[in-house]
């Protein structure tokens, strides 16, 4: 089953490959977006390592905090230049510990998770932000889980460790940034997780950050972005079969492939 | 159930319940590399293939050996003519 096949009918592309990105916006925002990564780098990389020469039990939780900050940084940056719309961004959306669930569009998106209101949030990632030097002891820090060297059932335990210790989850169940716009295959772990746990699902919508920074592309666009939390979705109805986690991951992606529908013909989708 | 019977059947579940591209379900085609099907994955293709065939296939050590979708659909076929005699 593909990722459109859900939608009763069928949404226009979003993906703007190949379109022109705005010099001025580019060259305005890239470097306040710069700046800001200099600061808190080069802040709070030394205070979180201090607190890791003290043995701060709560380290990797305060260096979700540091990210979660230096992400609301970001989006309250990119806000100033561009339209940033929220729709059930509120804590109450968001029953903790939780397991999100992102679309991905573009390498903007881990930057609007600052947007959500969890802070004590554990990425699942691929390996190639590891490689980034600067993001890279953060990572490690905050004790975020690189998806494509775990196996799945390590990835899953340590998940679920994260999920006991109080912090929420966030995984990208694609696996890959869409190039058209529409939701890809959606891979089980984080579905699994939550039918393994009992703990909330929350499906979180991302419109417009492939129109803001088009894959391929240097230059970003001056384009509308919008997150969308969906109601929360229990996982006990899911829990009966060996392979409830399938049916919870088919009803998830018809949510949100329904919802980005609703949000690309201008409606608001159904939020909390 | 004939070979073509068993091969539509697990090509068709396949598609629907992992989201795959019918045309990427070529006999060669690897699990892993070009599926893109990770463990877990494998774990409930297992359990889907179960009830959709409606036998147990998971304590066969054959199913060990399996690396490519063609495998799997010899697998089944056997498997058919090893409850059939």
């Amino acid at each position: 089953m593909s990722g459109g096949a859900d939608c009763p009918c069928p949404p226009a592309p979003l993906a703007v490959s190949g379109r022109p990105g705005s010099l001025p916006l580019t060259l305005v925002l890239a470097p306040l977006l710069a700046l800001w990564t200099v600061l808190v780098v080069g802040l709070g990389l030394p205070v979180l390592m201090g607190l890791k020469l003290v043995r701060l039990r709560r380290l990797a939780e305060a260096a979700r905090l540091v990210i979660w900050w230096y992400g609301r940084g970001c989006v309250a940056l990119i806000r100033a230049f561009v339209p940033v719309r929220g729709r059930g961004l509120s804590p109450a959306s968001f029953p903790q510990p939780c397991i999100v669930v992102a679309n991905h569009l573009s390498v903007l998106d881990v930057y609007f998770m600052g947007a959500q209101p969890v802070w004590n949030m554990c990425f699942v990632v691929k390996s190639w932000p590891w490689r980034i030097p600067f993001y890279r002891p953060f990572m490690r820090l905050a004790g975020y889980l690189d998806s494509d060297r775990l196996p799945a059932e390590e990835l899953l335990a340590r998940s679920r460790a994260v999920l006991e210790a109080g912090g929420s989850v966030l995984f990208f169940p694609e696996g890959r940034r869409s190039r058209d716009g529409n939701l890809g295959r959606f891979h089980s772990g984080a579905f699994a997780l939550a039918v393994a746990t009992g703990r909330p699902l929350v499906p979180l919508c991302l419109a417009g950050t492939d129109r803001l920074l088009p894959p391929g592309s240097r230059l970003l666009n001056p384009a509308e972005v919008t997150l969308a939390a969906l109601p929360a979705v229990a996982p006990a109805p899911f829990a009966a079969g060996p392979v409830g986690h399938i049916e919870l991951r088919k009803l998830v992606k018809k949510r949100m492939s329904e919802a980005l529908a609703a949000l690309r013909s201008g409606a608001d989708p159904h939020t909390p | 159930m004939t070979d073509k019977e068993i091969v539509d059947l697990v090509n068709k579940t396949l598609a629907e319940e992992f989201e795959l591209d019918p045309a990427s379900l070529r006999p060669e085609a690897g699990f892993a590399e070009d599926l893109g099907l990770d463990s877990l994955d494998t774990v409930d293709m297992i359990i889907v293939l179960e009830q959709a065939f409606r036998m147990k296939i998971r304590d066969n050590e054959a199913i060990r050996g399996i690396r490519t979708l063609g495998d799997l659909h010899a697998f089944l076929i056997e498997a058919r003519d090893a409850r059939g005699a």
